[in-house]
């Protein structure tokens, strides 16, 4: 018997009505932990995941690379005139600003789909409920991981004064947002399992902060309203993975901002998660 | 040693989407009249199981019958894992393979030979392990060259076959079926019936949800027979089989 089977044999023992189960917040502990320890599990199904999602095609995942650097360069040219800006600084800033936008806006518009679209594993296997939020980000990084080749070769064309040190904020930066990515993806995903207006909703609201987050314009621009910016959570998380790599400052406050919010966000869902958590399975 | 133990299992659980008047007329004018119930947010509740208990030991197969709406899915469910009871207390042992439905599980734009490893994977076996198992399995479902395409070209009886076949590659401790076996043909049948017989005879339990007394006399010597949620019978499957043509003859005691 492999150590995993072992595990589910432990898990199905504890299925109990709500007084008898030992906790709520105990089970979802369990459930968290679970999820992580059968990385193998969500690491090959995600990479399955893009398997068959480019089945057939020549450039495979590669495409979403290719439309990006279409977008960027397209974007680029225009933008660059209109907002004044030379193409040496703008370029730069675009092309990290969207590959790290489509990473996060990814989780989030997958993250509404992460028990309703599994409904048929959910439905017949047990598993831990927390794998299949793992599994959605883990395939958002994959998907970033082919995109951001186009950050190094932009920068290649366009050298920007960049502090080397500084590329080891990345790190920490790239813990935060993935952190952020699990709750968001278990939240989204229970309430959208429940509520099916939340996707369609969900959708919009992206839509309308790709526009009111400096992504593709600088955030000075705002003048004397920059705190508009400064404030915006989204901009935060892009902040502090865009700017050491540009070379640039941080904004004083996205390191307080991301870190809030991840605190915040990892704390409610887990809450509701513990609650409702049982509730999956019928929701779905 | 492998068990599953129900001591007064109830599931109820609310039907969210009944909104619309006409889906709650089409419910309550169904078989399933009496087991609908509001709550305070005037939500349709579906009490879906009553109450019931019972225990299945090492070697038993063991039979769930009923009309439709008794509540046999959700008693697989349950004895799966994957409904929590609202009330009562569910206890297992032995690891468990459930083929609650053919098509969920099986990614239909992945090859058969994929799906295999992939079904292998959601019950907990490495696709190193479960490689070595495939050309095992590939032989089991006789779908020669068909297991390099999609499953999608598959008929309803080539999914039975693929679905049974790699479910099956470890000996399950506990095996759990729903009816959907039947859409297999006579002679995968007789075949799938031999291998369960071999796991059951290793001390494993199966459970299996039919509406053919043909089949289930044939595979099981246990069972439950539920109506409305309730448990009517539980014992000897002749006594269960009686107990359902009577059913069937009468209508509810």
């Amino acid at each position: 018997m492999t150590s995993s089977e072992t595990a589910v044999d432990l898990r199905v023992d504890e299925i109990a009505a709500p007084w008898q189960r030992p906790s709520r917040t105990r089970s979802a502990v369990l459930d968290l932990l679970e999820g992580l320890y059968q990385s193998w599990l969500w690491t090959t199904l995600a990479h399955q995941d893009l398997k068959l999602r480019y089945r057939g095609s020549i450039l495979g995942p590669f495409w979403q690379t290719i439309t990006t650097a279409v977008m960027i360069g397209a974007m680029g040219f225009i933008y660059a005139k209109l907002f004044h800006t030379p193409l040496q600084n703008y370029l730069p800033l675009l092309a990290a600003g969207l590959v790290f936008w489509q990473f996060t806006s990814g989780m989030v518009t997958d993250g509404c789909g992460t028990f309703y679209s599994v409904q048929g594993i959910i439905q017949q296997v047990r598993l831990p409920f927390s794998l299949h939020a793992y599994r959605l980000v883990y395939r958002n990084l994959l998907i970033l991981m082919h995109n951001f080749f186009i950050v190094p070769i932009v920068l290649f064309i366009f050298p920007q004064s960049i502090v080397w040190p500084r590329l080891l904020e990345l790190g920490p930066g790239l813990a935060l947002i993935l952190l952020n990515g699990i709750w968001v993806s278990i939240l989204l995903g229970m309430v959208s399992a429940r509520f099916r207006d939340v996707p369609p909703i969900v959708a919009s609201i992206v839509q309308v902060v790709f526009f009111i987050t400096p992504i593709f314009w600088p955030a000075n621009g705002l003048g004397a309203h920059r705190w508009l910016a400064e404030v915006n959570p989204i901009y935060a998380g892009i902040d502090v993975l865009r700017a050491p790599l540009l070379g640039q400052p941080t904004e004083p406050y996205s390191w307080l901002i991301l870190t809030t919010v991840t605190v915040i966000g990892c704390a409610a869902t887990f809450a509701f998660f513990a609650r409702f958590r049982t509730r999956i399975a019928f929701w779905v | 040693m492998s068990f599953l133990r129900l001591r007064d299992v109830s599931v109820e659980f609310p039907i969210y989407q009944a909104g619309s008047r006409s889906l709650k007329k089409v419910l309550l004018a169904s078989s399933t009249r009496g087991n609908l119930g509001r709550d305070a947010r005037d939500r349709v509740n579906v009490r879906a199981l009553t109450e019931v208990s019972f225990e299945i030991g090492n070697g038993e197969r063991f039979a769930v019958i009923g009309l439709n709406g008794a509540g046999k899915s959700t008693l697989l469910k349950v004895l799966a894992g994957v409904y929590e009871p609202t009330h009562g207390r569910f206890t297992s042992s032995g690891r468990v393979s459930s083929l609650l439905d053919i098509q969920v599980g099986l990614n239909v734009d992945a090859t058969g030979r994929e799906n295999i490893i992939l079904r292998g994977m959601y019950m907990g076996i490495h696709p190193y392990e479960m490689r070595e198992r495939a050309a095992e399995v590939a032989e089991f479902t006789e779908l020669g060259e068909y297991l390099d395409m999609p499953v999608r070209t598959y008929s309803a009886g080539m999914m039975v076959r693929l679905a049974f076949a790699a479910s099956t590659c470890i000996p399950p401790e506990i095996l759990i079926m729903d009816e959907w076996l039947t859409a297999g043909d006579a002679q995968f049948l007789e075949k799938a019936q031999r291998r369960v017989e071999a796991f059951v005879r290793t001390s494993s339990i199966l459970v299996l949800a039919s509406h053919s007394l043909e089949l289930i006399g044939q595979w099981c010597n246990r069972g439950i027979l539920l109506h409305q949620g309730h448990a009517l019978t539980i014992g000897p499957i002749p006594d269960v089989i009686a107990a359902y043509r009577h059913l069937l003859e009468v209508g509810a005691p």
